[in-house]
């Protein structure tokens, strides 16, 4: 049983190919992250697992079955555009929106209300929607996709400003409905976020797919060939041969090490050459980051100029957003 | 089907609860009844007056004419005096007109200096069987309606000279030249032709007016829903048709509870008053129930059709500066129903009339015309309520598609062929 299943999809708006034979399927209980750049496929993506918008050739598939707009009361959505009436109060916003997605009006107005204290927002109910702030607006979006109790929950850029503690409210509600059973799909740019909770991940680029699996295939790909070392004093164990390239920051250095067999046994040779001329307060050896595997992949599929790629230039090279 | 009833209801209790709503439903009846009371009014009291002065060799002439064109208090002027001709003065002048150059200077400088609204000049003829060539000068434009007062007193004149040649006595002239008087008796039909007019009037600029109002209520909404990103939370789960029209009939709502509220108002108005009805003013509303029914058709049908297309313009854009440009398709056939109104009024069983109101965009506002003060024929009527709501269904059609891609898409305002591409997505 699969919740979403994308088969070869594809989505040309006039000339700019939006999304480019996208495939992957998310099962019940997933976290899934889908990660690009901005302009890359995300929204176009996301819409046309809902229907809003319709793949030029390929199939999307709903609780194991073809599209159908009947499948569309199991699924909450939080869009990119946060839009709300401007002049309802809360509550009978939530009710309205709870009602179009089937709710009878007692029954989206008694969960709106438990909601709102859920998150925080309980003395946001009586007041217009223009009168909040626009976090708390984002609250309102969040709590009206999933008023009906869906079983697929979709979020592009849910965390989009949000301070830290929102964002992390907002985060573990996600990993509570997950845990209940639930698919959660989130969209982002900010591959940080996405480590630490997702399951299942899926890298875009352009509208291509560049990477897709759960998060520990993804990682296990790649070797733990990263060191961050914060230390004071002499830096020349900086020359240590298994070291293939480094940053240098203040107080500390971010390492990466030659791709060898012996992996393990270089980082401890660094350390040890380490304490023997500098006093070290922190080593860490770790996998590479989701942003690095990203931008190496990247850089695998694209020709690239200068040799290194920020995500800043891969943001940049797209040309702006793509909205449609 | 629940779907548009959400909407339709959310869109009505928002609208009818704003002060805005309040403001319009009392005060455009204020402003109208005010504007046509006014003008009544003004009309009623002010009468125009003029000095004109008659330059003429003949004395005799120029006195008849004189005493034709200012009527002494108390006896009455062979000439039925049109309620609305100038009071004149006149002064008579017994000028040599062959050689009245200082004459001419002199009047010409009075028309300047606005002594003189005008004056008339008659050059004796130049054989007694032919008659004296007469020509006005009035000092504006404004003042050249008096010509035509001029040449009926001046025929009256000379026929009165005439007979007065052929032997025949001043009063009986005067009793051969009384005008017929025909006075306008009671249709059994219409009772009161006057106020029918006045009544189906006010309904049609009423109509007219509330159209366009609500009609733009509805572009200006999907802008507004537009601008504060809303759609995408609702076409996640409802299609574009049913936002479509769940807007269409919620601001629609509106507009008729308004006018129901000033048609209730209006009827209570003339009930209470009754017979004590000030119809001194000249200005009593007469209304048959059909009339009301046929408003209340028509007025659905012409909201409908201007409030899609105005549905479509609002999806296509994204500001209300960007909406204005686009006004034009909206307002360009109230506008022609605007300039045939008086024709229409006139003749409502004229050729123009009966295919201006077959044709759909004119319909709603034209028929409704015909039939309240015309003679359609039912097919006529049959075929106006056919065609406008297929054409209805045609415009519903392409705006929905418009619609649907228009309303995800920010930025720049689509060309026409962007425009023939949207209807081909579905």
């Amino acid at each position: 049983m699969s919740i979403v299943q994308l088969h070869h999809i594809r989505k040309v708006y006039d000339t700019k190919v939006a999304v480019e034979d996208l495939s992957f399927t998310i099962e019940p209980g997933t976290m899934f992250g889908l990660l690009g750049p901005n302009g890359s496929g995300k929204t176009s993506s996301i819409r046309m697992m809902i229907g809003i918008t319709v793949p030029d050739s390929g199939s999307v598939s709903l609780f194991d079955r073809p599209f159908t707009r009947s499948v569309l009361g199991r699924v909450g959505y939080l869009p990119e555009e946060r839009g709300l009436y401007k002049k309802m109060n809360v509550l009978d916003q939530l009710t309205f929106l709870g009602q179009l997605h089937g709710l009878t009006a007692s029954v989206a107005s008694r969960r709106a209300t438990l909601w709102c204290d859920r998150l925080d927002i309980a003395e946001a109910i009586p007041k217009k929607t223009e009168d909040l702030s626009k976090g708390m607006q984002q609250k309102i979006q969040f709590i009206a996709a999933l008023l009906h109790d869906p079983d697929l929950i979709l979020m592009d850029e849910p965390f989009s400003g949000l301070d830290p503690v929102n964002a992390f409210l907002l985060m573990s509600t996600l990993v509570d409905l997950c845990s209940t059973g639930k698919a959660v799909i989130f969209s982002t740019h900010r591959m940080d976020q996405v480590e630490k909770f997702c399951k299942s991940i899926a890298l875009i680029h352009r509208g291509h797919l560049i990477l897709s699996g759960s998060m520990r295939e993804v990682k296990s790909g790649y070797p733990r060939n990263r060191i961050l070392i914060h230390f004071e004093g002499d830096d020349a164990f900086l020359q240590h041969p298994s070291i293939e390239s480094l940053s240098r920051y203040n107080g500390h250095a971010e390492i990466r090490l030659r791709p060898s067999p012996t992996l393990a046994d270089d980082a401890q040779s660094l350390l040890t050459q380490a304490i023997r001329h500098a006093r070290v307060t922190r080593f860490e050896v770790m996998e590479p980051t989701l942003e690095e595997i990203f931008i190496e992949k990247v850089q695998q599929t694209l020709p690239v100029k200068n040799g290194k790629l920020s995500m800043a230039q891969l943001e940049k090279s797209d040309g702006g957003e793509l909205d449609a | 089907m629940h779907n548009v009833w959400l909407i339709a209801r959310r869109e009505y209790i928002e609208r009818i609860c704003t002060r805005g709503f309040l403001i319009t439903t009392v005060m455009i009846p204020l402003i109208m009844g005010g504007l046509i009371f006014g003008s009544a009014f003004i009309n009623s009291k002010s009468v125009s007056t003029a000095h004109i002065a008659v330059v003429s060799s003949d004395t005799q002439l120029a006195l008849d004419l004189q005493s034709e064109l200012q009527p002494r208090q108390g006896t009455p002027s062979s000439q039925p005096t049109p309620a609305r001709r100038p009071r004149l003065t006149v002064d008579a002048m017994d000028i040599d007109p062959q050689d009245g150059q200082a004459t001419r200077t002199l009047l010409n400088r009075q028309l300047e200096s606005g002594d003189l609204d005008g004056y008339l000049w008659i050059t004796p003829a130049a054989s007694p069987s032919r008659r004296p060539a007469f020509t006005f000068i009035p000092r504006s434009s404004e003042q050249d309606s008096l010509r035509s007062t001029l040449a009926a007193a001046l025929g009256t004149v000379l026929m009165r000279e005439q007979l007065a040649h052929r032997g025949i006595v001043a009063a009986d002239a005067d009793a051969m030249l009384q005008p017929v008087d025909i006075r306008a008796a009671d249709l059994p039909l219409r009772q009161d032709h006057e106020s029918a007019v006045v009544g189906v009037f006010i309904l049609f600029f009423l109509m007219y007016m509330v159209i366009m109002l609500y009609g733009m209520n509805v572009a200006r909404s999907i802008i507004e829903e537009k601008s504060s990103r809303i759609f995408e939370v609702m076409l996640a789960t409802i299609r574009p048709e049913e936002m479509m029209a769940g807007k269409i009939l919620g601001v629609g709502s509106v507009g008729l509870t308004q006018v129901g509220i000033w048609l209730s108002a209006a009827l209570l108005l003339s009930a209470g008053s009754g017979a004590a009805h000030p119809a001194g003013q000249g200005i009593h509303v007469a209304l048959t129930a059909a009339q009301i029914v046929y408003f209340f058709v028509y007025f659905i049908l012409g909201y409908a059709f201007y409030s899609s297309i105005a549905a479509g313009l609002g999806a296509m854009t994204n500001s209300e500066q960007e909406l204005q440009q686009l006004n034009l398709f909206l307002f360009l056939p109230l506008i022609v129903c605007f300039a045939t109104l008086m024709n229409v009024l006139t003749y409502p069983d004229s050729t123009m009339a009966r295919v201006l109101a077959l044709i759909p965009p004119f319909t709603p506002l034209l028929m409704y015309l015909r039939v309240s003060l015309g003679h359609p024929a039912h097919w006529e009527i049959f075929a106006s309520i056919a065609l406008t709501s297929a054409s209805i269904y045609a415009i519903v059609w392409v705006t929905s598609r418009i619609y649907r891609v228009g309303v995800l898409m920010y930025g720049k305002r689509p060309n026409l062929p962007e425009l023939l591409r949207w209807l081909k997505y579905s």
